[in-house]
């Protein structure tokens, strides 16, 4: 593996603004269907509605191609949690989140080109893609398709479940959105995990880097 | 070959030229013709004058035993002169419109629908409405305290507008009155007596003097038909007389001193049948059926509601007005705001059209809705014959679901509805999830966004006024009914989930009516207005009229010794217990309880264009939804009484805040609006997820800030 080579690769950076780009919109013109009179930012209801629609799609297009693309370039073994993952990663990664990050300790796993994630983040984004986002795609195109398959609609309960379903997914999504723009900020720096979101790596050209050579193992 | 071509090739061309003038020709002379054969369109702004009607043929006017009354001077019979040989009379009154709940008796049926077990009938004729707020007695009890309105009583009261047929001609037990076998079953038979107001007793009434009340088919088939005569005949008890009435000023008929009418030769022919332009039969207008149902006209600048005394039942009840005439044009009352209201009362009036043309009879093969038994045919040949029809008119015209309307509930939805007209698919191209809200929301819900008229609010026979009659108030309008200058201001429908065509439930928009009533629960029914009035006066006379107890006027008066509208309240716990102590000793009535009844009148007239139709989402789903816009009750609801809502026990009533208001959350609780309704626990789970997570941020934020070490 080449020295230069990105933390995040180009596709996986596009990939990750384009799905941030589109939750931020369905939570926001989420918020202006779920509070047409006071949050009305696109003007009308049936305007936030129709672009809550078009969003959720491009979401949904987006999650799709992600999802080869970490199939096809060997990349899903970085969701992956191990049993450790689950326990001791995670008491460890937490406690530095709680405590650690205080005190100025280093952080217990530095992200690498085989190891991007760490085990809090494996956890949450294993519950976030695979049962969140599913569960958010489900009762928003049930609820889309009201219209194309009102009998399947019914059968999952109509506006009376499906509503309040949904929206107990977005305030999810809006709590998640906070917590991980905030854990954003915990890198090197505070810009330096944006950064490398951007450009690729956490540290300008020239830097330091915590990129490891793959033949290495965590 | 070459000197051979050239003579062809100019011949060809003279050839085609030729063709080419005769095609043009041709093209020419059709062109021609079309524009000969065409029908001129109409001017933009005319509308296509309709065909020329068939009219009925002249006919005799018929007494009793079939003869023509011009010869004998007796009353018309619309048996013989109707039916007989041409119309199947007894098959046009077996029909909801004249019987109104009497081929309905059946407590079974009564049961299946929900309906109350002291009511005889689903019909206006046997089921208890807190406007009236009387029951008609049951055939055979025994008690005197048992009986409330009988069934002359009822021809009195409400026979104007119930025009004759079952109900004036045939018995409880179904036995034609005036024929051999027709005799009371006991002294308090309710076929046969009626309670004589100045000794409260229950007397015999006299069908011999009174007579019978056909089908007056002339009130709803004759232009010029009166009902201002046929109220005065009704209500007099001339019941006999009172189709010859309707066309009194036909010019057919003059009411004569000993209380008949007789003939004017002049409107009939030589042969003895009417002129056909005197009489005039026809379809029913406009006009007719405004006569009883509510204020109706083509094209009016003056909305006088009232007629002969009667307030038209769909106006007070909804409010609608069926007119075509714009509100901005009104001159009579006066309409608070009509300047920027320059649009009609009703689109569909505007539109020129008239009730039969949604209320039609079933079995009209030019109107019919073919139904469907197969369940793939989009059209049954030979369903019916324009022959059938012309014997058998069927007179349990088509119509909607109009809470609280409960009579013949087979029929309810068989009219045309809104999209058998309108293709709401194709003209609501704002609409996201179009089939979503037509499920969910009747047409009227936007298109009738308010109501510029008056209407009932309350009519409360728990307290009596001096009259004898009930407290009634009025919604939207300030001042009295009967008061040209009143401001007539208007009102916004409250919304309550009724049944649609296939039964699922939606959301319409309704005029609201309380009643408050006393409830005998020893005999589990309404106490009567009669015991209502034992309680609270101590005597009537025709001079002088009621006359208040000395407790009432101590407890509910001023000085003045008078009870106005304002002071006849339960606005304490003692008045009420005043009352029922009452009602305990004057009516025996040992356990009386004053009820609140909240009835929704659907509205389906006074339709809004698209215009000024509602269109704006936030009305329904923001938080403050017009689904859930409170309408004010009466200010002066009792509290801490039962309040009744279709039939149970339900809190619609909300006292907060002041004045009483509607609450229709407990009805509406099936529906879910997005962006007005809530579900508790999920807006608790998800604030509090977010403000975590926020105040997560700021707390760990502010450490790693100020902590110095991150």
């Amino acid at each position: 593996m080449s020295a230069k080579e990105p933390l995040y690769t180009l596709h996986e950076r596009i990939w990750h603004w384009l799905q941030a780009a589109a939750m931020i919109l369905l939570v926001l013109t989420g918020f202006a269907i779920h509070y047409p009179d006071r949050f009305g930012i696109l003007g009308s209801m049936a305007r936030a509605v129709s672009w809550h629609s078009w969003i959720g799609f491009a979401l949904i297009l987006n999650a799709f191609l992600g999802l080869f693309y970490h199939l096809t370039a060997d990349k899903y073994h970085h969701y992956l949690p191990k049993m450790d993952d689950f326990t001791g990663g995670a008491i460890r990664q937490a406690r530095y989140y709680l405590y650690g990050i205080f005190k100025g300790e280093p952080h217990p796993y530095e992200a690498d080109l085989r190891h991007k994630l760490n085990p809090l983040q494996k956890v949450t984004y294993l519950a976030l893609l695979n049962i969140l986002l599913p569960y958010q795609i489900v009762t928003g195109v049930l609820m889309w398709g009201a219209n194309r398959w009102p009998v399947l609609f019914e059968k999952a309960g109509g506006l009376r479940v499906l509503g309040p379903a949904h929206t107990l997914g977005a305030y999810l999504f809006a709590a998640f959105l906070i917590g991980h723009i905030y854990l954003a900020t915990t890198g090197h720096t505070p810009w330096s995990l944006f950064r490398a979101m951007i450009t690729g790596n956490e540290f300008p050209e020239g830097t330091e880097r915590h990129d490891k050579p793959e033949t290495e193992t965590a | 070959m070459t000197g051979e071509a050239r003579p062809r090739r100019r011949e060809r061309r003279h050839n085609k030229a030729g063709t080419a003038w005769v095609l043009w020709t041709l093209v020419a002379v059709c062109w021609a013709a079309t524009l000969f054969a065409q029908t001129p369109d109409p001017r933009p702004g005319q509308s296509t004058p309709p065909p020329p009607k068939i009219k009925h043929p002249a006919i005799a006017l018929k007494d009793a035993a079939g003869g023509n009354v011009l010869d004998s001077g007796k009353p018309i019979s619309t048996r013989q002169t109707c039916g007989g040989d041409c119309h199947d009379y007894d098959f046009i009154t077996d029909s909801f419109h004249f019987q109104q709940g009497k081929n309905e008796m059946n407590p079974e049926l009564l049961k299946s629908h929900g309906i109350a077990s002291f009511n005889s009938s689903p019909g206006m004729f046997g089921k208890f409405s807190i406007i009236p707020n009387r029951q008609l007695t049951h055939a055979g009890i025994t008690d005197p305290s048992d009986a409330d309105m009988s069934q002359p009583e009822w021809l009195l009261k409400c026979g104007v507008c119930h025009t004759g047929g079952g109900i004036s001609e045939v018995d409880l037990r179904g036995r034609k009155f005036l024929s051999a076998d027709a005799k009371p079953e006991g002294p308090l038979d309710p076929s046969y007596t009626i309670r004589d107001r100045e000794s409260g007793q229950v007397v015999p009434w006299d069908w011999e003097k009174s007579g019978t009340a056909e089908a007056d088919c002339f009130i709803c088939h004759v232009p010029k038909a009166s009902r201002g005569a046929r109220r005065e005949e009704m209500t007099a008890g001339n019941f006999r007389w009172a189709n010859n009435a309707t066309l009194a000023e036909s010019g057919i008929v003059t009411k004569d001193e000993k209380g008949g009418f007789t003939y004017d030769r002049a409107a009939f022919n030589p042969d003895g049948t009417v002129k056909t332009e005197v009489l005039n039969l026809s379809d029913p207008t406009l006009e007719n059926c405004a006569k009883c149902h509510g204020f109706t006209a083509r094209d009016t600048t003056t909305i006088q509601p009232i007629q002969h005394a009667d307030i038209m039942r769909g106006t007070e009840k909804a409010g609608w007005i069926y007119n075509g005439a714009k509100i901005s044009d009104t001159q009579t009352p006066h309409i608070v705001g009509k300047e920027t209201m320059n649009f009609p009362w009703d689109a569909h009036a505007a539109k020129d059209l008239v009730c039969i043309d949604c209320h039609f009879s079933p079995n009209n093969p030019g109107r019919m809705i073919q139904e469907d038994t197969a369940k793939n045919l989009a059209y049954k040949p030979g369903q019916n014959d324009i022959a059938v029809y012309l014997k058998r008119p069927d007179h349990n015209f088509a119509r909607g679901n109009i809470p609280p309307e409960t009579v013949n509930m087979t029929r309810h939805n068989t009219m045309r509805g809104c999209e058998e007209c309108h293709d709401a698919e194709k003209s609501h191209a704002f609409l996201p999830y179009k089939s979503l809200h037509f499920k969910a929301l009747a047409c009227q819900t936007c298109h009738i966004p308010a109501v510029h008229f008056w209407a009932y609010r309350s009519d409360e026979w728990g307290f009596l006024m001096d009259t004898g009659t009930s407290r009634i108030t009025f919604r939207g309008i300030e001042g009295n009914i009967v008061d040209p200058d009143a401001k007539v201001t208007g009102f916004h429908p409250a919304y309550v989930p009724t049944l649609a065509k296939d039964g699922h439930l939606e959301i319409r928009p309704t005029n609201l009516i309380t009643g408050v009533y006393w409830f005998d629960k020893g005999k589990g029914r309404p106490v009567f207005t009669w015991q209502v009035q034992q309680a609270f006066f101590e005597s009537w006379s025709k001079d002088v009229g009621w006359t208040y107890r000395p407790e009432v006027v101590k407890a509910f008066g001023d000085q003045d010794g008078i009870i106005d509208l304002p002071q006849g309240v339960y606005n304490t716990p003692e008045k009420i217990e005043l009352v029922k102590g009452l009602l305990k000793k004057y009516a025996g009535i040992p356990d009386a309880e004053l009820r609140i009844e909240v009835v929704p009148w659907a509205m389906s007239h006074s339709i809004a264009g698209k215009e000024q139709a509602t269109k704006d989402c936030t009305a329904c789903h923001g938080k403050h939804s017009i689904l859930h816009r409170p309408l004010d009750l009466d200010d002066a609801l009792p509290k801490g009484v039962p309040v009744i809502y279709g039939g149970k026990n339900v809190n619609v009533v909300n006292y907060k805040g002041g004045a009483p208001t509607f609450d229709n959350r407990p009805l509406l609780s099936s529906f879910y609006i997005i962006g007005n309704s809530r579900a508790t626990w999920i807006e608790w789970l998800g604030w509090l997820s977010v403000i975590g997570a926020l105040l997560f941020v700021l707390v760990h934020g502010a450490i790693r800030l100020f902590g110095g070490k991150s």
